[in-house]
């Protein structure tokens, strides 16, 4: 493993003017993800190397959940996995954001991988990870999945590169509403989780909206409203420790088996998490049953482009959707 | 049916003798031992499938702080190694032929020095085209990746019984099938690592795992130009091994940095350990094989004819490829009686990994093939795969395709077969299911729907010990101390404790052996300094051959203390029936010492919408000879059982032009704590062979090598569909179940 230079914070404004300060320094909170990242030695403009790690994890207050019935949630940044898990108040109020964040790699992982970590860590994708490859990520001018091994990339809005996001907590949360407080040179905001992931073609080296200097310090959930229900799925090619091939997170305002209002959200489908914006307009006032269920998933891969080998992922992704929908029902 | 005999020793559970040590982390492994003064190691790899080194400047990395020396080829003396030949270079000077070739080595005070200047070495290189696919390379015209290996053909075996053309014409039913067995990587827990140093009698030294000390230390002294007893290798505690320590990864280049910084006047021990990436891309692999099958039987079942073409990826270089490649030759056609059989298996020079030793060891390709082959033939005539099976094992005295009979002692096909498929309530009628229900679990927790469930049957057999004319032999010590009567017996034997409990069978055997409880045995093990020539822990060997062994080694210690010699000392080598290579027209050859059966019987369940599978039940029946340790052979049984679950359906090793695309855990899937059978069921059956110590067969690969076309039966039981090629990903499956087309991006 590369040597870097280590540097504990203590604030987010300290640690927002190290990062102004050295263009060259990347954050460390649970380090799950970073760590790999730095002993696979890769390189190139969206895999910059670090020659300095900034510690968040020594800012004090933040790891925390709060709850309230008015105000909703608060997670700090810093929170582990395993604590936004078994929560009391998450598994009670929003039980898709608990399952989803019990889903990822092992128990050792989520005790020390955190909510932010979990939002922020780096794709997947084989190439971009494999040290032989100068793809788009890394500043090259090729995506090596177009024609190579393509069966965990994207089956929706892939363009120039075909990465998925890999965060299982992520759409969970998008499904709730979510928002990310996040901290600059010029103070702090907020920011819709759903607007906080970019595709390729808004800048295909970075994944989120944050700058070298902003850091995402805590992430909202507003509070549930009447008959509010969630739900998490994700479908894995090994029953443990593995990546989303699919995940789903459903959230839904249900009554009398009526669907009110709602969001559907993918996990493992495209560069960003993906809000199913048909299945939430084709359910919005419909009865879930089987068939408005199908039609939700049916309706949201219309727009599906798969590639050379990932063409069972559409049929996932149809089929979840409609079990995590009818999941609500019964629920 | 093991547990009547629980008097002596011998089929008594003992505890591993290696248990504590390893539970209380007091075992110390190659990478957690440490000398004074000791300097670090890092291998500069090619990182290219194929290219020309145009040039190779250290000087810059050498001038860097705390390095201490760069080695290249230049520093190697004589600049091969290999098992079977001596065809792969030490350290690459001219031409690098897979990724993994090693280039340079750079030794400095510090690991994270040595990992820096790596960065500081140039090398120039001269891409040459990398042929990756041995079907192309086997092509007349192919460019020549190797000057010993002329059409980039390694080795053909050509095996021919009988008239096949004849045995087709009399056929009622023909099956044909192509079938693909991917590669597959060991994964076992600890990465290569070692430490060299020159002991007390200025031998170079080499503390490593590997499964075979002589050999190591035979190549070794090979590549440093010394004899061999100038050299010394010790295994401390091995972390797995399952073939992947058959070949070298550091035990070379470690002994050529001591032996050439001690000749610089540089008097250090140089110690290295590689990530869980070098060793990925560092050692050989599974051989990954394209098998082409055409079989004729009779109406009533009898088989008549097949008709085998064998293609293997060796890589580059010959590893243990010849071997591998007899053992798929042999096993291509099943366990099954063949009047007619004719044979072409070819193991083929690629610019991919090596390919190697592996658990099974060419026999999980074989019946891969051939077990496919005949569930499809009980499909086609209808009648039941165990009922086929029984109607066509080879039994004792029939002569297999190489027109030699089974070695003696009892076949025991038909009695794994039976029993297997009687413990698992097999059924034969088609309006039943095959499987007695009652045990399924009430309701299940999943959300994967909608399932299918269905079950398969597979057999199998494989030789034990090493085959082909090799010369076998295994060389043990034992002394007796006492006065009177002995008080402590010390047995002194080279074989690797690599995790399967070996250790604690040969101390069981020894106590039998010289009639004294297991507390006054003690073990000296893998330690070239102090042993004799054990062979490799390796082709299930490691039992029946340290049993006989010990034996002849105890009845000769116990000869000199009955003859008063105090301490009484006794070495002794055992060395078991000469076996034959093929005939190079016909193959004919007595090509084994011995072989173990196995049978296994599984339920799956199919998930239609996304392709997954999930491996339920196993019954396993294992014929074992006689089980000197039980638990341990359920160890063994479970074990391999869960590596073959790997390799059937998560493991999936995927390369570009070369280049592994899949050098991490996570992304190469080895199956995890979720992923396991929710029951494995071990049946151990004791038909003795007649070399065996005490009647004793191997067993270590048998219960890997069925279980790949077992599940794919039971996926066909389940969905209607075949699946002839490897792993059994989701996205294969539900392609295949699906069928249906969506337009590729572009």
């Amino acid at each position: 493993m590369r040597s870097f230079k280590y540097y504990a914070a203590t604030s987010w404004e300290d640690a927002v003017a190290m990062l102004s300060k050295n263009a060259a320094a990347q954050v460390i909170a649970g380090g799950s993800d970073l760590l790999g990242w730095i002993k696979d030695d890769l390189n190139g403009p969206g895999a910059p190397r670090a020659d300095l790690l900034i510690d968040i994890r020594t800012i004090p207050n933040t790891s925390y959940v709060k709850f309230d019935a008015a105000g909703g949630l608060k997670l700090g940044a810093l929170t582990p996995l395993v604590t936004v898990a078994e929560s009391a108040d998450v598994l009670k109020n929003y039980p898709g954001l608990a399952k989803s964040a019990l889903s990822p790699a092992s128990p050792a992982i989520r005790n020390v991988g955190s909510i932010a970590g979990n939002l922020m860590q780096r794709p997947r994708c084989w190439y971009l990870r494999g040290k032989d490859f100068a793809c788009y990520k890394k500043g090259g001018d090729f995506c090596f999945a177009v024609t190579g091994e393509n069966q965990y990339h994207a089956i929706l809005e892939g363009e120039l590169c075909y990465i998925v996001h890999p965060s299982d907590t992520a759409p969970a949360l998008i499904a709730l509403n979510a928002s990310a407080k996040v901290v600059g040179p010029g103070g702090a905001k907020d920011v819709a989780l759903d607007k906080f992931f970019i595709g390729p073609r808004t800048n295909v080296l970075k994944e989120t909206v944050l700058e070298h200097n902003e850091l995402l310090a805590e992430i909202s959930v507003p509070a549930p409203a009447a008959n509010w229900k969630s739900a998490f799925i994700k479908v894995t090619q090994r029953d443990v420790y593995d990546f989303a091939v699919v995940s789903v997170a459903v959230a839904g305002q249900i009554e009398g088996g009526v669907w009110k209002d709602g969001r559907v959200v993918l996990g493992g489908v495209a560069p960003t998490p993906y809000r199913a914006t048909a299945a939430e307009d084709a359910l919005k006032g419909q009865k879930i049953d089987e068939k408005s269920a199908r039609n939700a998933g049916d309706l949201t891969l219309v727009k599906a482009r798969p590639m050379s080998q990932n063409a069972y992922k559409v049929d996932i992704a149809k089929n979840l959707i409609a079990r995590a929908v009818l999941s609500l029902a019964s629920a | 049916m093991a547990r009547e005999k629980l008097l002596g020793p011998l089929g008594e559970s003992h505890a591993r003798v290696d248990a504590p040590d390893k539970v209380t982390g007091a075992t110390r492994y190659p990478g957690d031992i440490a000398l004074p003064g000791q300097l670090w190691m890092k291998t500069l790899y090619a990182h290219r499938a194929h290219a020309r080194i145009k040039r190779l400047d250290v000087a810059r990395a050498e001038q860097t702080e705390g390095v201490v020396k760069v080695f290249t080829a230049r520093d190697v003396p004589i600049n091969e190694f290999g098992l079977i030949a001596f065809d792969a270079p030490v350290l690459a000077g001219d031409v690098v032929r897979w990724i993994g070739e090693k280039v340079a080595l750079v030794v400095a005070e510090t690991e994270q020095q040595a990992r820096q200047a790596l960065d500081l070495i140039e090398v120039e290189y001269e891409d040459l085209p990398a042929l990756t696919d041995p079907r192309e390379a086997m092509k007349v015209g192919a460019p020549v990746i190797h000057p010993h290996y002329a059409n980039n053909v390694l080795k053909h075996v050509p095996i021919r019984k009988g008239d096949v053309e004849r045995g087709f014409a009399e056929s009622d039913v023909i099956v044909e099938g192509a079938y693909y067995t991917p590669m597959q990587e060991h994964a076992y827990l600890q990465p290569e690592a070692g430490l060299a140093y020159l002991d007390e009698e200025g031998r170079v030294t080499v503390q490593v795992a590997g499964q075979w000390t002589h050999e190591d230390q035979h190549q070794i002294a090979h590549a440093l130009g010394l004899p061999d007893e100038r050299v010394r290798v010790i295994y401390p505690a091995i972390g797995g091994a399952f073939g992947g320590r058959e070949d070298m990864s550091v035990q070379i280049i470690l002994a050529l940095a001591v032996w050439r910084l001690d000749q610089m006047g540089i008097h250090r021990p140089v110690k290295t350990i590689w990530s869980r990436e070098e060793s990925i891309l560092g050692h050989h692999k599974r051989h990954q094989m394209w098998i082409r099958a055409k079989w004729g039987a009779k109406r009533d079942g009898r088989l008549l004819a097949a008709e085998v073409e064998v293609i293997a990826d060796a890589g580059p270089y010959a590893y243990t490829s010849t071997k591998v490649l007899g053992n798929a030759a042999v096993t291509c056609t099943g366990p099954y009686f063949w009047p007619h059989a004719r044979v072409d298996a070819y193991a083929v020079v690629t610019n991919n990994i090596p390919a190697g030793a592996f658990r099974g060891f060419g026999a999980p390709q074989g019946h891969f093939a051939a077990e496919q082959q005949m569930n499809k033939l009980a499909k086609r005539l209808g009648m039941d795969p165990v009922e086929l099976r029984l109607k066509n094992v080879l039994r004792e005295g029939a002569l297999t395709t190489t027109q030699t009979p089974l070695p003696g002692g009892v076949v025991a096909l038909p009695q794994v077969v039976q029993v297997c498929a009687r413990a698992a309530g097999w059924k034969a009628t088609s309006t039943e299911r095959h499987v007695a229900d009652e045990n399924l679990p009430q309701g299940s927790t999943s959300t994967r729907q909608p399932l299918a469930t269905g079950y398969g049957f597979a057999c199998a057999f494989k030789n034990i010990g090493f085959s082909f004319g090799f010369p076998e032999g295994a060389s043990a010590a034992i002394e007796l101390h006492g006065g009177t009567r002995v008080e402590r017996a010390v047995l002194k034997i080279a074989g690797a404790e690599v995790g399967q409990g070996g250790h604690t069978v040969f101390m069981q055997m020894a106590a039998e052996a010289l009639g004294l409880p297991l507390a006054q045995i003690e073990l000296v093990a893998s330690d070239t300094a102090t042993s004799g020539d054990f062979g490799s822990a390796s082709a299930s060997r490691s039992t029946f051959f340290a049993g006989n062994a010990i034996r002849g080694t105890a009845a000769a210690a116990l000869q000199k203390w009955r003859d008063e010699e105090r301490p009484a000392i006794a070495i002794y080598r055992y060395q078991p029936p000469a076996t034959e290579n093929f005939d190079a027209a016909t193959g004919r050859a007595r090509p084994n010492i011995a072989y173990g059966y196995v049978a296994q019987v599984v339920e799956v369940e199919v998930d239609t919408e996304t392709g997954q599978i999930r491996l339920k039940r196993v019954w396993c029946a294992d014929d074992v000879g006689k089980a000197i340790n039980p638990q341990l052979i359920e160890g063994q049984i479970e074990g391999g059982v869960v590596q073959a679950l790997g390799y059937a359906i998560t493991e999936n090793f995927v390369t570009r032009d070369g280049h592994v695309l899949t050098p991490y855990f996570s992304n190469y899937l080895i199956p995890g704590v979720l992923d396991v059978p929710e029951r494995i069921e071990s049946l151990i059956l004791e038909f003795p062979d007649s070399e065996g110590p005490w009647g004793a067969r191997g067993m270590a690969e048998m219960p890997f090598i069925p279980l790949a076309p077992a599940i794919t039966a039971a996926v066909h039981d389940a969905t209607g569909v075949w699946f002839d090629e490897l792993p059994l990903t989701p996205w294969k499956v539900w392609e295949r179940l699906h069928e249906r087309s969506y337009t590729p991006h572009s």
